[in-house]
C-alpha cells in the first residue's frame, strides 16, 4: 500500500494504482475523457492534468501510479487553467449541437463545460467539418463530435479484440471509420456506443427518441444466452428506447454484446400474442382469460379422469424465470399429478450438468468467471464462444490478453483474422477437428499426460486402479489412429497437455459443440478425467465448466423441470428428497417415472401422452422435421401453449394464452456460473399478457388444487425453502466445491461403468468425396427464441447464409452471394453463400435461427444416457445453382 | 496476388521482425510500387499476411502522406513547400509547374502522366528549390530545368537531372 | 575561411571517395569495430562515450552514453538499436548526406553500439522519401555483412549483430523516437507517453535505444581516437565534438558544414557558408531547425553550442541553420512553419492537434490581411496553453515560430493587422484547408 494526499486528503492505495483512480476512491472527481478503467491508458486528453509536488510541469493523472508520499493538487489555480484551456481546444472544433444529441444530458464534454463554465469561445474561425459517410443500420457516428479520445478503437481491440474501428487520417482530421468507405462490419457489440464519452458514436434505434432524463430505467438480465448479463432497460411511456448497461454493473461488468445491447425490440415486437386464443371449428380464435382458462382446467379434469395423470406431460423453456419454472413443475406434479416434464435444458445443459453431478456431486461449475479470469491454462473445447457465450468469451480474452493465459482450443473451425473475433486466434495450441472428433483430442491429451508422466501423485496414491484402467485404456489407443483422425501430431497433443498440466490453474470450459453432439455426455465425463488426471481438479479456481446456451438453462434444471430431476435438483428418485419436499408442499409427489422430450413425443405419437403443456417451447420449430414432433402434437386431445408469438408449435394448440416477456415481469434468472439475478419488470405487459407463473396458477385454482402466490418474490422465498440459500445472493456466485464423498466414489467404482465406451477412438466416418458436413450452429446474432423478432438484429442478420471455406468455394465454382443446393437423402435446400476463412474446408456452417429450410436435412439420434437428442449435423451434396 | 507473385521476398521481410505486424510498411510500399496505390484488394491481403484487421491496415496507411489510397498519375511531383525552399522560390516553382502541367496540386493531368502535390520538406533545405518525382530528388531548380525535366519524363520516363548521392557544398574539383 | 578538421565528413571530402567498403577500409574504416569487439567490455564502451562528452544530434542532444547506461543490466531477452534515419526537421539535411556518401561509417557506428548495449538487432528508420539513401545503405549493408562486419559471429568473435533497414512512408513524427517505434511496430506513429522509456520499454517493449544517425557516426571515431581526443574538441565540457550545421536560406554558399561546436553565427554564415546572397542584411536565424525559436541579427555572436544557444533562448536542435535576409516578413515565415506542424500534428494530444489548427488558422488570417488585435493575445495564450502539455516534444517546437516571432518582430503582426483593420475586412473567416 501506498500512502499519499490529494487535495490535502490523506489517501492509501494499492501499489501501481494511477492517481486518477486513487483521486476517485476519494470521492474527488478528475475531469478525463480519454482515460476509462477498463482500458490501458492512453493519456491523449491531456484533460486530467494535475500538479504533483516537486515535480515541475503538470502531470496527467490517468499516465501517473501513485507514490509513497506523493501530494498531488487537483484544484490549484494552474490545473484549473488547465483544465478550460483543454476544454476550450476541444470545444474551438465541436459543433455544440447539444440540443440535437442523443448524448445530451449524459455527456462528459457537456458536463465538464458546465463545470469550468468558459467564457464564449475565442475560436472565431471556420470549423473542421467531417462529411458525413453512412456508418451501418445500427451504429451512427458524428465525427464533427469526436473528441479523438480513441476510447471505442482502444475498446474494439483490448476488449473484443475485434479492431473493426479505424481512426483514419491524422492530425484533427483524423475520424473512426470501418474500413475505407465501408459500412460498418463487426460484432455490433455497442461497446463504441457505450464508451464514447461524447455524442460521436450513438446508437440507430434510438435516434432522437429521447432525453436521458425521461427514461425509466430497470435493471435486469437479458435473456439471449446463458451469461447473465445484467442490462439496464431504458422506457418510455412503456416504450423500450434503449438498453445499456454500466461499468463495474453485473457479471459483464458493463459489456455486452449485439443481443444484448440490440435485441431488445423483441418484446413488443407487434406479432406478439395479446389475448388468449382458443381452437373453435378447427380455427384458433380470441377468447377471453376466463373462457380460456375454464376450457384448458375442463379439458384436463375431464382428459386425466378418462386416461390418468400420466396421460399428460409438460414441457417448458429454459428462458423462464426460476419462479415460473418452479410453478410449472409443481402445477405438473401437484395439480395434473405427473412426473413427465421436460424443458430446453435437455438440448445439451443436461449432459454438462449429468457429468458433473457424476463425477464431483456437483450440478453447478466449482469456478466462476474471475476464476476464468484467473487462469494460467484455459482449454475450450467445442465453443466458438463469441457467437455462443460472448461474455464468457470475453473473460477468455481478458485471461489471455491482460493476463496472459495460455489458451488452448479445440474447435472445427480455424484462426482467420477477422472483423469478427475467433478466440482460436488467441490460442497457443488450436487443434482444428472435424465436429465429431473432438473427442479424439481429449483422448490423445489424456494419453500424453498418462504417458509423459504428468498423472498428479497424489491421485496416482487415491486412486491407482482408476489411473490403471484410465492408463490402459489409453495405452489402447495408438498414436498414429489419433493423429489420422485429429490431424494433429502427438507433438502438438503432448506439449498441450504439458502445458495443462503444468498450469498453476487449470479450467476447461466445454461448449455446445460437445454438449449437443452425439458422445457429449462421454466426452464431459472424459474432460472430467483430464482435470481429475493432472491434478486439476477440486483445486481452488479450477474446473469443468459446460456453457448454458440459454438463458435459464441452468435454472431449469434446479428447479427440478427436468425428467430426471426434483427442484435442487434431487434425483426423482431419492426418498429422501421426496419426503422433504412432499412435507413442505403439504401433499404427496406423483410416482410416476421422469419422461424427457423425445420421449414424451414418442408418446404422443403412440397416444400415450394425450394432453400436453407447453410453455415457451418449441419443439416443431427447433427439432429437425426426421423428430416428427408436429406429427407427434397433432395426435393430442389437448395441447395448451403459453407463448408470446404463434409458433410452429403454438399454431397446432387447442388453446394459446399468452405470456409476458422477461421484460414485463419480476423473478430471477440462474446463470450459467450458477448466479442467481434478478428480473426487474421494465414495461407493462403487453395485451393481456401474464406471467408464466400467474397462468399456472390461475389454472391450479380452477383444477381445484390452488398455487397461489401474491408476487415473484412469494415463489423465491418457497423455492429457498425447498433449496436452501437460493436466493439473490450479491454480486458473484459462490461456487460449490466438489463433493469429495461422490468423487472417491467416481474414482472408486462410477468411472468404469462406461469406460469402454468412452475411451474408444470410435473410426469416425469416413468422409465420402464431394461431401459436406453441414453444421447448423448458433450465430453471434440470433440466440434464443426471440431474436428474429428484434428489429436490431434483423438489420445485422436476416437471412440464412451458408457459410464455406473460400478454397471449397472455388471447388464449386461459386463466390460470396452465389446460391447453392445443400442436399441430402432427406431433402435439400438452396441458399446464399458466403466466404469464411474460418470455416475449415469440407464443412458447411448455417446459422439455426434461419433453418426452416436446413431442418429438413438433420437427422436425430438419442445420448443412450442422458437423452440429449443430437441433431445439428448432416452429412450433405452441395451444388452450384 | 502480392503473395503469389512476391513470396520469397514477402518471406524474407517477415523474417527480419519478431513480430509480423511490422512487416506492414514494408508491404504497404510493395503493393504501391505494385499497382501506384494501395488498393483495396492489397489492404485485405496485407491484413491477412500480417494476420490483423483489414481496418488496422486501414488506419495505418492513411497516417502517412507517402501512401495513396487512390491511383495517381504515373509521374507524382512533390514540390516542396516549407519555408526553407519557399525563402528560395518553391512558391514560383509551383506556379511554374501548374501552369505548365494546367493542374493544381492535388490533382492529375487528363493523360494520367502527372500528379502534382505539394509536400512538406524533403530534406534539401540547402538545394532548394526542389521536387522529388516517384523515387528521384530534382534540386535547385529553374523555370528551364523544369521544363527539361518535364520533357525527359515524358520521352524517357526519367531525367539526367535528377540528383546523385548528395553533398553540400560540392568539394572543389569534385563532381557528383 | 579557417581550417578546423572535419571528422565526419573529412572521408567524402576526400576527391574520389565514393563511400564503397573499399573506399571506407581504405580510409581506416571498421578498424574501431575490431578494436572494441571482444576486445573492450561493453560497459567499458559506454563509459568510453559518456567520457567524450558526446550528446546527441536529433535534436534533445542527450548525452549519448548516459543513455546506453539506461538499459537495465540484468534483463536477459532482446535489446534493440533503432538509427534514427527520418530526418524530417525542416531546415535539415546532414543525416542524407552521411547517408549517402559515407553508409560505413553509421553502419560502423551502429555495430559498436549494438555491441556496448548487448543489441543482436538494429534496424535504421530511414524516412520514405530517401530512396537513393535506402538504395546506398542497403547496398552498404551487403557489402558489411559479405564482409563479416554484420551478421552472425561477427570477424569470428561470437557476436551477432543483425541489421535491417526500414522505410518510413511519409510523417515527420516518425521522427520522434517513440513515434518511431510505433511506426517500426506496423502501427501508426503516435509518440508514446513516456514514462517508461524506450531504454526499458522501446521496441516490441523491450530495452532499446534510438540514435541520430550523426550520433552513431562519430563512435568509430570516439573509439580510435580516444574519449580524451573528442572531449577536447568543440566547447568542453557540455558540447563536445564537431556538429555538422545544415545552412540554408538567404546565404550565398548553403551546405553542411561540420565544425567543432561553440564557433558563432556569425562564423557559420559568414566565414563558411559565404554570407548573405545579396546585399540585404541579415534579418533572422532559425539555430536549430523548424522546431526553434528565432534569433535576430542581435544574435549573431551567439556560440552554437547547446549551452550558449539555450541560454539565448533557443535550442541547437537537429543542426538545421535557416538565414533570412532583411524584407522576409517574419509572420509569413511563422506561418510557414505552423502550416508544417499543423500538417505534421499526429493528433494525439489534444492541445497539439487542435492547438495547431487553431494557430495556423488565425495565422492565415493575420496575413491575409483579415487579422484583429485580439488576435494575438489568443496566439501567445494558445501558446501558452500547449506548451508543457502534450505527449512529446512536438507540442513545444510547433509554437516556438509564433512566440520568438511575436517576441521580435511583434511590430509586423500589428502592421498587417493595421492594414486589415483599415481595410475593415477584418470579420471575414477563411474556411480551414488542408491542401
Ligand atoms: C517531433 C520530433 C521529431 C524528431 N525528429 C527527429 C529526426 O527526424 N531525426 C532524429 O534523429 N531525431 C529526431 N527527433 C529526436 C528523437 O526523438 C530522439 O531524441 C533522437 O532520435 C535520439 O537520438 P540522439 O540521442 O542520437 O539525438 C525528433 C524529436 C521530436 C520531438
Ligand atoms: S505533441 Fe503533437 S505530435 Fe506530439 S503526441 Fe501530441 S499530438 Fe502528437
Ligand atoms: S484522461 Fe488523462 S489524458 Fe485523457
Amino acid at each position: 500500500m501506498v500512502k499519499l494526499t490529494i487535495d490535502g486528503v490523506p489517501i492509501t492505495a494499492p501499489k501501481g494504482t494511477l492517481v486518477i483512480e486513487a483521486a476517485r476512491q476519494a470521492g474527488i472527481m478528475i475531469p478525463h475523457f480519454c482515460y476509462h478503467p477498463k482500458l490501458k491508458w492512453d493519456a491523449n486528453c491531456r484533460m486530467c492534468l494535475v500538479e504533483i509536488e516537486r515535480v515541475p510541469k503538470l502531470q496527467t493523472s490517468c499516465s501517473t501510479p501513485v507514490a509513497e508520499g506523493m501530494v498531488v493538487r487537483t484544484a490549484t489555480t494552474a490545473v484549473t487553467q488547465a483544465h478550460k484551456s483543454v476544454l476550450e481546444f476541444i470545444l474551438a472544433n465541436h459543433p455544440l449541437d447539444c440540443p440535437v444529441c442523443d448524448q445530451g444530458g449524459r455527456c462528459d464534454l457537456q458536463d465538464f463545460s458546465h463545470e469550468y463554465t468558459p467564457t464564449t469561445s475565442r475560436f472565431i474561425e471556420v470549423k473542421r467539418i467531417f462529411p458525413k459517410e453512412y456508418f451501418s443500420a445500427l451504429i451512427e457516428t458524428q465525427m464533427n463530435r469526436c473528441v479523438q479520445c480513441l476510447r471505442c478503437v482502444r475498446y474494439c481491440d483490448e476488449v473484443m479484440d475485434v479492431k473493426a474501428l479505424a481512426p483514419a487520417g491524422r492530425g484533427t482530421m483524423t475520424e473512426i471509420k470501418h474500413f475505407t468507405h465501408h459500412e460498418l462490419d463487426c460484432e455490433f457489440c455497442g461497446g463504441c456506443v457505450q464508451i464514447c464519452p461524447v455524442g460521436a458514436i450513438t446508437s440507430r434505434l434510438s435516434m432522437y427518441e429521447y432525453r436521458p432524463w425521461m427514461l425509466k430505467r430497470a435493471d435486469t438480465i437479458c435473456t439471449y444466452c446463458g451469461d447473465g448479463c445484467q442490462i439496464t432497460i431504458q422506457t418510455k411511456e412503456n416504450k423500450l428506447i434503449e438498453v445499456n448497461t454500466a461499468h463495474g454493473a453485473g457479471r459483464n461488468n458493463g459489456d455486452l454484446c449485439a443481443r444484448g445491447f440490440f435485441g431488445y425490440h423483441a418484446s413488443t415486437h407487434p406479432d406478439r400474442l395479446q389475448h388468449p386464443l382458443v381452437r373453435r371449428n378447427g380455427e384458433l380464435v380470441q377468447a377471453t382469460w376466463e373462457e380460456a382458462l375454464g376450457f384448458v382446467a375442463e379439458t384436463c379434469i375431464r382428459l386425466k379422469m378418462e386416461h390418468g395423470a400420466e396421460a399428460f406431460a409438460g414441457l417448458i423453456a429454459s428462458r423462464c424465470t426460476n419462479e415460473d419454472l418452479y410453478v410449472f413443475q409443481k402445477f405438473m406434479r401437484l395439480a395434473i399429478g405427473t412426473n413427465r416434464i421436460d424443458s430446453s435444458a435437455r438440448y445439451g445443459q443436461i449432459n454438462g450438468v449429468r457429468a458433473l453431478r457424476r463425477v464431483q456431486g456437483t450440478h453447478r461449475w466449482a469456478v466462476t468467471f474471475e476464476d476464468i479470469v484467473a487462469a494460467d491454462a484455459l482449454l475450450l473445447v467445442g465453443t466458438n464462444i463469441t457467437e455462443t457465450n460472448p461474455i464468457t468469451g470475453l473473460k477468455v480474452k481478458e485471461a489471455v490478453k491482460k493476463r496472459t493465459a495460455t489458451l488452448l482450443t479445440v474447435d472445427a473451425l480455424v484462426p482467420a483474422v477477422g472483423t469478427i473475433s475467433n478466440i482460436a486466434n488467441l490460442a497457443a495450441h488450436h487443434f482444428p477437428v472435424h465436429p465429431d472428433r473432438f473427442g479424439h483430442v481429449v483422448l490423445g491429451l489424456i494419453k500424453a499426460v498418462v504417458e509423459d508422466g504428468l498423472v498428479d501423485q497424489a491421485l496416482a496414491h487415491r486412486a491407482p486402479a482408476y489411473v490403471q484402467a484410465i492408463g490402459d485404456a489409453v495405452q489402447a489407443l495408438s498414436w498414429p489412429a489419433l493423429e489420422s483422425a485429429t490431424g494433429t501430431t502427438s507433438g502438438a497433443l503432448r506439449e498441450a497437455a504439458r502445458i495443462f498440466a503444468r498450469a498453476a490453474r487449470g479450467v476447461v470450459l466445454v461448449g455446445q459443440g460437445v454438449l449437443r453432439s452425439p458422445g457429449g455426455y462421454g466426452l464431459t465425463t472424459n474432460l472430467l478425467d483430464l482435470l481429475l488426471l493432472t491434478g486439476q481438479h477440486g483445486r481452488p479456481g479450477c474446473g469443468l465448466a459446460p456453457l448454458a446456451e440459454e438463458n435459464n438453462d441452468q435454472g431449469a434444471v434446479e428447479m427440478g423441470t427436468v425428467a430426471e430431476y426434483l427442484p435442487g435438483p434431487c434425483d426423482l428418485n431419492d426418498p429422501t428428497a421426496r419426503e422433504r419436499i412432499a412435507g413442505l408442499w403439504k401433499e404427496e409427489l406423483p410416482k410416476g417415472p421422469g419422461r424427457t422430450l423425445t420421449e414424451t413425443l414418442e408418446e404422443a405419437r403412440t397416444g400415450k401422452v394425450k394432453a400436453m403443456f407447453v410453455v415457451g417451447e418449441n419443439p416443431v420449430g427447433s427439432l429437425p422435421h426426421a423428430a416428427r414432433a408436429k406429427d407427434a402434437l397433432a395426435q393430442l386431445e389437448l395441447l395448451v401453449c403459453q407463448e408470446l408469438f404463434l409458433t410452429e408449435t403454438a399454431a397446432l394448440a387447442h388453446v394459446v394464452l399468452p405470456a409476458c416477456s422477461y421484460a414485463e415481469k419480476d423473478g430471477s434468472f440462474t446463470n450459467t456460473e450458477g448466479l442467481v439475478q434478478p428480473v426487474r419488470r421494465a414495461i407493462e405487459p403487453i395485451g393481456e399478457s401474464r406471467p408464466d407463473w400467474e397462468i399456472l396458477s390461475a389454472l391450479s385454482v380452477l383444477m381445484g388444487y390452488p398455487i397461489e402466490y401474491g408476487d415473484a418474490k412469494e415463489i423465491l422465498k418457497e423455492i429457498r425453502s425447498l433449496i436452501p440459500g437460493y436466493g439473490l445472493l450479491g454480486a458473484g456466485p459462490n461456487p460449490p466445491r466438489p463433493d469429495e464423498a461422490v468423487v472417491s466414489r467416481y474414482l472408486r467404482e462410477g468411472y468404469a461403468e462406461d469406460l469402454a465406451n468412452r475411451y474408444a477412438a470410435t473410426q469416425p466416418t469416413e468422409k465420402r468425396t464431394g461431401h459436406f458436413t453441414l453444421l447448423v450452429t448458433q450465430s453471434l446474432f440470433h440466440s434464443g427464441k426471440f431474436s428474429t423478432r428484434s428489429t436490431g438484429l434483423l438489420e445485422i442478420q436476416n437471412t440464412g447464409v451458408l457459410g464455406l471455406n473460400p478454397a471449397d468455394a472455388a471447388r464449386l465454382g461459386v463466390t460470396d452471394g452465389d446460391r447453392v443446393r445443400v442436399s441430402n437423402t432427406l431433402g435439400e435446400l438452396t441458399a446464399p453463400i458466403k466466404l469464411l476463412e474460418r470455416i475449415p474446408e469440407g464443412l458447411a456452417v448455417f446459422p439455426e435461427h434461419f433453418d426452416e429450410e436446413a431442418r429438413r436435412l438433420l437427422g436425430v439420434s438419442t445420448d443412450p444416457q442422458t437423452r440429449v437428442p443430437y441433431c445439428k449435423s448432416a452429412q450433405v451434396v452441395i451444388e452450384k445453382l | 496476388m502480392l503473395q503469389e507473385k512476391y513470396k520469397t521476398e514477402i518471406d524474407e521481410i517477415l523474417s527480419r521482425y519478431p513480430v509480423r505486424r511490422s512487416a506492414m510498411l514494408p508491404l504497404l510500399t510493395m503493393a504501391q510500387r505494385e499497382e501506384g496505390y494501395v488498393s483495396e484488394a492489397a489492404m485485405k491481403e496485407i491484413a491477412s499476411i500480417l494476420r490483423v484487421t483489414p481496418p488496422q491496415v486501414y488506419e495505418t496507411v492513411t497516417f502517412y502522406t507517402m501512401l495513396n489510397l487512390k491511383p495517381i498519375g504515373t509521374f507524382h511531383i512533390q514540390v516542396c513547400k516549407s519555408l526553407m525552399c519557399a525563402l528560395v522560390g518553391s512558391d514560383s516553382l509551383l506556379v511554374w509547374l501548374q501552369a505548365r502541367l494546367g493542374i493544381k496540386p492535388g490533382e492529375t493531368t487528363p493523360d494520367r502522366l502527372f500528379t502534382l502535390s505539394t509536400v512538406e520538406c524533403l530534406a534539401s533545405c540547402g538545394t532548394g528549390p526542389m521536387m522529388q518525382v516517384n523515387d528521384d530528388y530534382y534540386e535547385r531548380l529553374t523555370e528551364e530545368k523544369v521544363d527539361r525535366i518535364l520533357a525527359d519524363l515524358k520521352r524517357d520516363g526519367t531525367s539526367p537531372l535528377k540528383s546523385g548521392p548528395f553533398i553540400l557544398p560540392e568539394p572543389e574539383g569534385a563532381h557528383g | 575561411m579557417p581550417s578546423y578538421e572535419p571528422i565526419l565528413t573529412k572521408n567524402m571530402l576526400t576527391p574520389g571517395y565514393t563511400g564503397s567498403l573499399v573506399d571506407y577500409e581504405r580510409a581506416g574504416g571498421y578498424q574501431a569495430l575490431r578494436k572494441v569487439l571482444g576486445k573492450i567490455a561493453p560497459d567499458d564502451v559506454t563509459a568510453m562515450v559518456i567520457k567524450s562528452g558526446l550528446r546527441g544530434r536529433g535534436g534533445a542532444g542527450f548525452p549519448t552514453g548516459v543513455k546506453w547506461g539506461f538499459l537495465p543490466k540484468d534483463y536477459t531477452g532482446p535489446r534493440y538499436l533503432c538509427c534514427n534515419a527520418d530526418e524530417s526537421e525542416p531546415g535539415t539535411f546532414k543525416d542524407r548526406q552521411l547517408i549517402e556518401r559515407d553508409p560505413h561509417q553509421m553502419l560502423e557506428g551502429m555495430a559498436i553500439t549494438c555491441y556496448a548495449i548487448g543489441a543482436e538487432t538494429a534496424y535504421i528508420y530511414i524516412r520514405g522519401e530517401f530512396v537513393l539513401g535506402a538504395k546506398i545503405l542497403e547496398k552498404a549493408l551487403a557489402e558489411a555483412r559479405a564482409a563479416g562486419y554484420i551478421g552472425r559471429n561477427i570477424l569470428g568473435t561470437g557476436i551477432n549483430i543483425e541489421m535491417w533497414l526500414h522505410r518510413g512512408a511519409g510523417a515527420y513524427i516518425c521522427g520522434e523516437e517513440t513515434a518511431l517505434l510505433e511506426s517500426l511496430e506496423g502501427k501508426r506513429g503516435l509518440p508514446r507517453v513516456k514514462p517508461p522509456f524506450p531504454a526499458t520499454h522501446g521496441l516490441y517493449n523491450k530495452p532499446t535505444v534510438v540514435n541520430n544517425v550523426e550520433t552513431l557516426a562519430n563512435l568509430p571515431y570516439i573509439v580510435n581516437r580516444g574519449p580524451e581526443w573528442f572531449a577536447s574538441i568543440g566547447s568542453p565540457p557540455k558540447s563536445t565534438g564537431t556538429r555538422i550545421f545544415c545552412v540554408s536560406g538567404h546565404v550565398k554558399r548553403p551546405g553542411n558544414y561540420e565544425v567543432p561546436m561553440g564557433i558563432t553565427c556569425r562564423e557559420l554564415i559568414f566565414e563558411h557558408a559565404g554570407g548573405m546572397r545579396s546585399d540585404k542584411p541579415l534579418k533572422a536565424i532559425i539555430p536549430g531547425g523548424a522546431s526553434a525559436a528565432f534569433f535576430t541579427d542581435q544574435h549573431l555572436d551567439v556560440k552554437l553550442d547547446f549551452e550558449s544557444v539555450a541560454q539565448a533562448g533557443s535550442m541547437l536542435g537537429s543542426g538545421g541553420v535557416t538565414i533570412m535576409e532583411e524584407g522576409t516578413s517574419m509572420v509569413w515565415a511563422a506561418l510557414r512553419l505552423m502550416e508544417f506542424f499543423y500538417h505534421e500534428s499526429c493528433g494525439k494530444c489534444t492541445p497539439c492537434r487542435e492547438g495547431t489548427s487553431w494557430l495556423v488558422q488565425t495565422m492565415r488570417r493575420i496575413w491575409t490581411r483579415r487579422g484583429r488585435l485580439e488576435d494575438l493575445e489568443t496566439l501567445t495564450d494558445l501558446c501558452q496553453n500547449i506548451a508543457g502539455r502534450t505527449v512529446c516534444a512536438f507540442g513545444d517546437a510547433a509554437i516556438a515560430p509564433i512566440t520568438s516571432t511575436l517576441k521580435h518582430w511583434r511590430h509586423e503582426y500589428e502592421e498587417l493587422i493595421r492594414t486589415a483593420e483599415a481595410a475593415g475586412s477584418a470579420e471575414l473567416v477563411m474556411p480551414a484547408t488542408r491542401h
